[in-house]
């Protein structure tokens, strides 16, 4: 067979790996940077963003189905750890232990709501992830012996290495472990991407019926794809709960926040890994850096008061709002798109129609 | 005995018969052609074969058998799995606030946790009468109903069809757009293909030696089908023709007892459609049954070994291709009954 292209394999060696590699960096920018503007500690939450994003992409970009309930997962994450980790219960299995269970866990919940959904195509998938996302924030609400409610639990574990402290001031612990926790997911999702399975999530979202022609199990497809996507979001989940000290309060995991991950997977490129990334540092750092930073200059400048112009995380969903609208009138298919996608949201050519049916 | 039996097959759609008591056999080796005017029911009959609609009376029998299987013990297993597990999942999700208060905020403050003491506190709050045993009772009902009813959704579906040996193309290509061209073989040989997901996700050496041998032979594959200097290329980037002919590669790529082609030479020129005679030649000389549908007679007459006429869901002749160009019927079919007097 002919080899791969160089420009190709090139372009595949650059994406994801240049991106880390430049993030890798970010602290010894804080060596240079004036103390106002360092910033390399807001960092690890992007990262546990971008690893929900992930796992959104797997349900979202590569399968094709629109999964707007991914907050729950993240929510199933951080209160699996929580619970199994937080001083008040006799668990206290420690970070790593935790993070696993909180991963298992976020798969096993998915596969749950899974089983008797993944015959559904469409827009259906997406009203059942929806009501689900409803669903798990009230029972964390109620289920108050077990999730003290709206209180959250807390603390959680930080992580625990051989000669390394986490602690709340020193971030750059935080920073490495959480890289490399990110570079592990990357690799991942690469591999699976790559394999029949990835090749199969693939053939769902292109043709569904013509993937079943080939002999493909369609629903135990979707079924896996649902369950590796959610269970990263659970990690993810359970990683910015130990970096916050706590799971946080159910209100937390709402519609609003399945968009902000949405929202990471299609300002980024849908199906592509580096693309989900940006997307991750552009909206978590938007609003964890670049609001954060201009609330602290405004404050140094005096500019403050009741005015709703003064804090701007008031502007926050109207940027957001805004960002959206042109993204979707200047680049449908995303900042960094795979392959393909671009075609599809740009086909002038009449004669190749899209495949029909199988949305 | 037949590789394919059509046994008094009839299509309805409400008060529309598609396709009416039509029995056709279908030898191994055989290229077998169904031809007919527009609307004759043609594409229904391969829809109805490869489990896309169940059909509305008489049977489809590959190599002898339906696709359609009775339950087995694995299946009952299976069933009653998911309702002990959807059963006890309920009752516990119902009770959950009052066995975590017992089991464990009640003991939360000793220390060391009295861990052999959880176990009975479970339990004699889960035997508490009736807010356990309800639960249970409709939670495994449900389970138990909603794996039959997968069980029975799933039992004849286009990819049960398709593990049986029955490999399709569509009349309206149905590529998968965005994948390459060899990727697109490639998901046509899933099914022999046995890593699994974690094997791929941690890049074993098993996983990796599969497919580089997968790759080697969707390769050949698409040789076959002359498209090797294509396998880099998107599916959707390739020319009308080189569409088609992907779109036999992967289905051959499923390894197929029987191969059915809806209207292989559509949009074709004479010399592509000469190359397809051959193709399809070839492919029946692998010892693949090949069913086709076509309206371009060249093709059809020179290279069926058997045709059946559609009419309306009729079938109103069936025979070699010579028997076929003289058939009356058949002629006033496709030309119309001439006007006497």
């Amino acid at each position: 067979m002919p080899p791969t292209p160089l420009s190709a394999r090139l372009r595949m060696m650059t994406g994801a790996p240049l991106f880390l590699g430049v993030v890798a960096l970010l602290p010894l920018l804080d060596l240079v940077l004036p103390d106002t503007w360092k910033f390399a500690s807001l960092v690890p939450a992007i990262m546990a963003y971008a690893i929900v994003g992930l796992g959104l992409n797997i349900i979202a970009g590569f399968t094709g189905l629109l999964n707007l309930g991914s907050a729950a997962f993240m929510a199933i994450g951080a209160y699996t750890f929580a619970i199994l980790t937080c001083p008040i219960y006799p668990f206290q299995i420690g970070f790593f232990p935790g993070l696993v269970a909180a991963t298992v866990a976020g798969g096993a919940a998915s596969l749950l709501l899974s089983l008797p959904t993944m015959r559904l195509r469409g827009d259906y998938v997406a009203i059942v992830t929806l009501g689900f996302g409803e669903i798990v924030q009230d029972v964390l609400k109620n289920l108050d012996a077990v999730t003290k409610g709206t209180q959250g639990l807390n603390p959680v574990a930080t992580p625990a290495l051989p000669g390394v402290t986490f602690t709340v001031g020193n971030y750059v612990p935080w920073f490495y472990l959480y890289l490399v926790v990110l570079i592990a997911a990357v690799w991942l999702c690469h591999n699976l991407r790559h394999s029949r399975l990835g090749r199969a999530w693939v053939a769902v979202r292109e043709d569904e019926l013509a993937a079943r022609a080939m002999g493909l199990s369609t629903p135990r497809i979707k079924q896996l794809a649902f369950g590796i996507g959610s269970a990263l979001c659970a990690a993810g989940g359970a990683l910015f709960a130990s970096l916050n000290g706590t799971s946080i309060e159910p209100g937390f995991y709402d519609f609003q926040q399945s968009v902000i991950i949405l929202c990471i997977v299609i300002v980024g490129g849908m199906g592509n890994i580096t693309g989900v990334l940006l997307g991750a540092f552009i909206m978590v750092g938007f609003n964890g850096i670049v609001l954060t930073k201009l609330t602290e200059m405004m404050a140094r400048n005096g500019w403050t008061g009741d005015n709703v112009l003064a804090a701007p995380g008031n502007w926050k969903f109207m940027l957001y709002g805004i960002a959206l609208i042109l993204m979707m009138r200047l680049r449908p298919e995303g900042l960094l798109p795979a392959k393909g996608v671009q075609a599809d949201m740009h086909h002038d050519d009449v004669g190749k129609l899209p495949p029909q049916g199988a949305r | 005995m037949a590789l394919l039996h059509l046994d008094h097959l009839s299509l309805r759609f409400g008060g529309l018969t598609a396709v009416n008591d039509v029995s056709v056999a279908v030898e191994r080796g055989q290229i077998f052609a169904i031809i007919g005017p527009n609307g004759a029911g043609k594409t229904s009959v391969f829809n109805a074969i490869t489990g896309l609609y169940p059909p509305s009376g008489g049977r489809v029998l590959i190599d002898g058998r339906t696709v359609r299987s009775p339950p087995g013990p694995a299946d009952l297993a299976r069933w009653s799995l998911a309702g002990i597990v959807t059963g006890v999942g309920t009752a516990l999700a119902i009770n959950a606030n009052v066995l975590w208060d017992a089991a464990i905020n009640r003991s939360a403050h000793l220390k060391p946790f009295p861990w052999s003491e959880t176990w009975n506190a479970v339990a004699a709050t889960a035997t508490q009468g009736a807010w356990t045993t309800i639960p249970f009772v409709i939670g495994a009902a449900v389970g138990v109903g909603a794996a039959w009813n997968a069980w029975r959704s799933s039992r004849c579906t286009p990819d049960a069809v398709a593990r049986a040996g029955v490999a399709r193309t569509f009349q309206n290509i149905r590529l998968f757009r965005d994948l390459s061209a060899l990727d697109n073989v490639l998901v046509g040989m899933d099914r022999h293909l046995h890593a699994r997901g974690w094997h791929a996700a941690l890049r074993l050496p098993r996983h990796c030696r599969e497919e580089r041998d997968a790759r080697e032979t969707a390769m050949r594959e698409l040789e076959f089908v002359s498209l090797g200097t294509a396998a880099n290329q998107s599916a959707s980037s390739l020319p009308y023709g080189h569409q088609r002919r992907l779109e036999i590669a992967r289905a051959l790529a499923t390894r197929p007892a029987l191969l059915l082609l809806d209207e292989p030479a559509a949009g074709m020129n004479p010399a592509e459609a000469t190359k397809l005679m051959e193709l399809i030649k070839r492919i029946r000389d692998r010892g693949i049954t090949v069913v086709l549908i076509e309206h371009h007679m060249k093709v059809v007459m020179g290279i069926s070994d058997r045709i059946a006429v559609l009419h309306y869901g009729n079938k109103i002749a069936e025979g070699t291709p010579a028997e076929i160009r003289a058939n009356p019927q058949v002629i006033e079919a496709y030309l119309g009954k001439e006007e006497l007097g």
